[in-house]
This record gives structure tokens, C-alpha cells and sequence, in this order.
């Protein structure tokens, strides 16, 4: 668990040693009204946050369909070993998610160490990153939904200029998810170059100065310096990466609708159609769960090979 | 890498990527200014011949795009008014005040920063139907609707932050304790300590989580997709996805409500940049 204090919660590492402090001094000053100002928004966390986790795996325990309810035992899960579109979809989930995380955290960060030298553009630059962040993923949508246009798009009009043949993007099996990846990509960079931006400025200069004295080139100081004192940073940047990449649906809904021939599909795309549409609450609940089943997974793995790795 | 003046090429090369980052953008304001025509010339037309600004005023009277104004403009500032009223009193009494329990009330609400929305959208989808005495629900909360539909709907699930308590709990942190000892001493509650102290003290960390909370809250797509069905209800991101489902996509106008859509957010950030990036930052990464 090295890795997790590496990420530096502050609030987390001082709650221990001021509690034992305050539990002293307690019974003396004692603030009742805590709880008042607190009860709204507990309130709210239970209703819409907690509550719902322990209602969702109930549900899913169910055939709810909006109007009727029965207990199923497990057989919502056992169904999902069967459904042939779930299987896609945790396959393009994963796809997406793992090229998404590897090129935004990758081109990210070199990015990030080539903007922290020092030079006169840098906020007009870093705004550039960060707008498509900004913007809503509808608007994004819209946006590369017109560049991927067949036939008069501009993705196809560039590569008609340099002599390639034209691609269906959208409408094709092959292209489909690459394109929503892009998509994915020019939204999330930005936020990657700003936090690992945010991570350089914290990396000591008397680092690099002492290397440069031992003779070590640019390159070599990227390899034995900024890359490890980068990497509670990096390892941050793929954990909440991969939590937000794994509940990709907005672009995949609104550019492809899991199209062309589910070739996009994906695991919070299926919980919203069985769910949504076809009204297969508990059957949906099901997902759901594995779904948050396989994010703390993942989650916990990537703790897991952090710590490991910082031992050795 | 010591910092050094940059050398010519990377310069070169990262002005030309920040310039391709933009290169969407300045489609999406080309394209909102040219006729159909130009859209689909054989040879693809850059720079629109006449600018056709009727684009826009075209796109907005297709659909009631007032009220889908309205009703986004809605939902987000009572969102973001709700949310840092109650975050804050929670990050004030979590981070200043002395109760039993309290940080393991604290530690437990920070469960909200591990689930992602999606996993539980179906079970908030059901408490919402069955909200008692809403929507034409009896005590129980059967019957009705709910708060489906409405804009309480489209609010409730979004006004406890853990984010938000946490970033002000570790704000309020810093505050040194003489504060509250003078406000002590001159008799004031610790409410009014909040208020009289604590919120003026406080302003950036406001600003940040009001920029935060706006934006997300305006681009908002999946949840109003899933918990409104009728017109009147109707967020400009849903209004937005329209354009798409016609049969004969209407490229210029589409762009045009986009680039509408757009331009106001991306104004907002470049005025509110350093307390947006420093939002963003602060979610966890001290480097």
C-alpha cells in the first residue's frame, strides 16, 4: 500500500494523528452541530450514492422489468455467460479503454516534459491541450461525427490528398472503434498534459543539475529521472483513467449506437440499452455489478503492481 | 531536464500540435458558415465564399432551443448553488468541528469518489420513480412518476460531492485554529464562524468547484438522456444530438448550434483557467 500514501491524500494521512489529539480534547469542546451541518449532505449520499449500491446488487438478484419483481437467484449472471453481446462488449470496452489510457498517458507526458522548458507560449499551448477537455462530450461527438463524414468529411479529404484510398470510418467494422478511440484521445489529452504538467513542476532542479554534472544527456535524464519521480503521478493518471475509460458510453452512443454491427458496443452502452430500452432492470443490475466488480479489480491490481514494483 | 531556452524545433513541433488540437474547432466554425452546397462540392471547400450567419439563426428555430437554454441554465446554477452550500457545511464540520464519529462519517463518504455514476444510474432511476408524494405518487412513493421527468429529477443526484467535501474539508484544513479561537472569544457560533470567516477566506476554493461543478453539470448527456423523455424537458446537450437522427444531416446547421454551444464554455474556461486548472490538479496529484 506504499503506492496509495505516494499519491499523497493529505487528508487521509492526517486523519490518524490528528485523531488522537482531538479524542483528548472531545468530551471538552464538543460540536453537536456537526451533525446538522453534515445531514443534508449525508442525506443526499445516502439516497443517490450508497443506498444504491446495495440496491443495485439486490436488483440484480431479481427479474424486475419496471412493473413486476421475482427473485431469481443467480440466474441473471449465468445469463450473462451466455449473452453473446455482452462478451462483445466487454471486449471493446477493454480495447477501448486500453489504447485510450496508453496513448493519452503516453503522448501525455511527452508533451508535458517538452512544454516544461521554459519558453514564451506556454499558456496559449496549454490552453490549445485543454480546450477539448472542456467541451462537452456532445459537442465532440458532433464535431468528429463531420470530420469522419464519408464522403465529404475532412479525414477523408486529407487522406484523398496524400493518395490513400478513402475509409468508411463510422460505417465500417475495422474503423469504427480506431475512430471513437481519436475521439477519446483529443478529448483526453489535454487533461493528462496539464496533471503531468503539474507533476514536473514539483520534481526537483538539484536532480537534473547534479546528473547533468555526472554527464548525463537529456534522454538519459527523461530515463533515470523524470520517469520514476514521475510515476505516482503516471500511476495516479492510469487508475482514474481506466475507471472513466472502462464507463465509456456518451461517444459510443451518440457517433456509432454501438454500431456498425456491435462492432462498438460497450459495457455501459449494454446496461443503458437492457436497461433503458428493453426494460431488463435486473438482468442490467447484473452488468452493473460486474461492472463495478471489474473496475475495484482492476483498481486493485494496478495498487497491487505499484506497490510491487516500488519495493524492488 | 535542466530548463533551458528551447531549442528551436521542439518549439516548432509543439506549436504545430497545439495548432492541430484546433484544427476540430476551426472546422466546426467553417463548416457552421457555408451553404449545403459547399458541403458537398466534389472539391472540399475550405473557406466558406459567403459567410452564411442565417446558419445560425436557422438552427436555433429548429426545435425550442429557449427553453432547452433555459432549462440546462436551470438545472446547472441551482446544482452548483445546492451543492457548495451543502459540500462546504459538510467540509467546514468534517475538517473544524468536534463530533463523535466524525471521521468515520468522512472516510464513509468518501465512497462517492470510487463509483462511477454509471454503475449505479439504474437503482437512482428507481428511488427517483418512487419519491413519495411526487409526480403523482402516494406516501409510499407508487403510483406516479416521481421525479422523472422534471427538474428535480435531473438535480437530486448530483448535489452530494464528495469531491467537493473533500477538496473543502482539506481547504478549511489550513485555516489556523487562532481564527476560531477569536471567533470565540467575540461570541460568535460556530455557524456564524463558517460564515463570517470561513466563507470569505475561502473564495478560491469556491471558484474552483463552482468552475468544476458548472461545466460538468452543463455537459451533462447520460443522465438527462435517461431520466427525461419529453420535449419541454429537454437539456441543449440532448437538443444538440438531434441533428444527428435526421435522415439528411443538416452539416452547417448542426455545427452552428455546436459552435453556440461551445463558445460561451470556452470563453468561461479562458477567464477562469487558473481556477479551473488548479481544480483539475488538485484532484489528488501533488507532485
Amino acid at each position: 500500500m506504499e503506492r496509495a500514501a505516494d499519491i499523497d491524500i493529505p487528508a487521509v494521512r492526517s486523519a490518524g494523528a490528528e485523531a488522537v489529539v482531538r479524542r483528548r480534547k472531545r468530551r471538552l469542546d464538543a460540536d453537536p452541530i456537526g451533525y446538522l451541518l453534515i445531514l443534508p449532505f449525508y442525506l443526499f449520499l445516502l439516497l443517490f450514492v450508497l443506498a444504491p449500491i446495495g440496491y443495485n446488487l439486490f436488483l440484480s438478484f431479481t427479474n424486475y422489468n419496471l412493473d413486476t419483481m421475482h427473485g431469481v437467484g443467480i440466474n441473471n449472471y449465468k445469463a450473462l455467460f451466455y449473452d453473446r453481446f455482452f462478451g462483445i462488449a466487454l471486449k471493446n470496452t477493454a480495447i477501448y479503454a486500453f489504447f485510450t489510457l496508453v496513448l493519452t498517458v503516453a503522448f501525455g507526458q511527452i508533451l508535458a516534459v517538452f512544454l516544461n522548458y521554459k519558453w514564451g507560449g506556454i499558456k496559449w499551448v496549454r490552453m490549445s491541450f485543454f480546450s477539448p477537455y472542456v467541451i462537452s462530450m456532445v459537442a465532440a461527438s458532433m464535431i468528429w461525427l463531420w470530420i469522419y463524414e464519408p464522403s465529404h468529411g475532412v479525414a477523408n479529404t486529407l487522406l484523398e490528398a496524400i493518395g490513400l484510398n478513402k475509409v468508411q470510418w463510422l460505417q465500417d467494422t475495422k474503423w469504427a472503434m480506431p475512430a471513437v478511440i481519436f475521439t477519446g484521445f483529443w478529448k483526453f489529452l489535454g487533461y493528462n498534459v496539464v496533471i503531468f504538467l503539474a507533476g514536473l513542476q514539483g520534481i526537483s532542479r538539484d536532480l537534473y543539475e547534479a546528473a547533468a554534472v555526472d554527464g548525463a544527456g537529456g534522454f538519459r535524464q527523461y530515463l533515470k529521472i523524470t520517469i520514476p519521480q514521475l510515476m505516482p503521478v503516471t500511476f495516479f493518471l492510469i487508475v482514474t483513467g481506466l475507471i472513466n475509460n472502462f464507463n465509456v458510453f456518451e461517444q459510443i452512443q451518440i457517433m456509432t449506437g454501438g454500431g456498425p454491427l456491435n462492432s462498438t458496443t460497450t459495457l455501459v452502452h449494454q446496461i443503458y440499452n437492457r436497461a433503458f430500452q428493453e426494460f431488463l432492470i435486473g438482468y442490467a443490475a447484473a452488468m452493473s455489478i460486474v461492472l463495478l466488480f471489474l473496475v475495484a479489480l482492476l483498481t486493485a491490481a494496478n495498487f497491487w503492481y505499484g506497490s510491487r514494483s516500488h519495493e524492488s | 531536464m535542466v530548463k533551458k531556452s528551447v531549442t528551436i524545433p521542439v518549439s516548432v513541433v509543439m506549436v504545430f500540435v497545439s495548432l492541430a488540437m484546433l484544427v476540430p474547432f476551426l472546422m466546426m466554425v467553417l463548416t457552421s458558415l457555408k451553404t449545403m452546397d459547399e458541403i458537398f462540392a466534389p472539391h472540399f471547400v475550405w473557406i466558406p465564399d459567403k459567410w452564411q450567419w442565417s446558419n445560425y439563426k436557422e438552427a436555433f428555430s429548429q426545435g425550442d432551443w429557449g427553453r432547452y437554454y433555459f432549462n440546462t441554465t436551470y438545472v446547472t446554477v441551482v446544482t452548483v448553488v445546492l451543492s457548495l452550500l451543502i459540500n462546504s457545511f459538510a467540509g467546514y464540520a468534517f475538517a473544524k468541528l468536534n463530533f463523535k464519529g466524525r471521521d468515520l462519517l468522512f472516510f464513509i463518504s468518501l465512497v462517492g469518489l470510487m463509483i462511477p455514476p454509471q454503475v449505479t444510474m439504474i437503482p437512482v432511476f428507481i428511488i427517483l420513480k418512487h419519491i413519495p408524494l411526487a409526480g403523482g405518487n402516494d406516501w409510499v412513493g407508487h403510483g406516479g412518476l416521481g421525479w422523472i421527468d422534471s427538474y428535480n429529477g435531473l438535480i437530486a443526484p448530483y448535489v452530494a460531492g464528495s469531491f467537493g467535501v473533500f477538496l473543502f474539508r482539506q481547504f478549511f484544513l489550513q485555516i489556523p485554529k487562532e481564527l476560531d479561537d477569536a471567533a470565540k472569544i467575540d461570541g460568535m457560533g460556530r455557524v456564524r464562524a463558517f460564515f463570517n470567516i470561513y466563507v470569505p477566506l475561502s473564495k478560491p476554493v469556491f471558484a474552483t468547484l463552482i468552475a468544476l461543478k458548472a461545466v460538468a453539470s452543463w455537459n451533462e448527456y447520460t443522465w438527462p438522456l435517461i431520466i427525461t423523455s419529453s420535449e419541454h424537458m429537454k437539456t441543449v446537450q440532448l437538443a444538440l444530438t438531434v441533428f444527428r437522427d435526421e435522415n439528411q444531416t443538416q452539416w452547417n446547421l448542426m455545427m452552428a448550434s455546436t459552435t453556440i454551444m461551445v463558445l460561451p464554455l470556452l470563453v468561461l474556461f479562458v477567464f477562469t483557467q487558473r481556477y479551473f486548472i488548479e481544480g483539475i490538479v488538485s484532484t489528488g496529484v501533488k507532485g
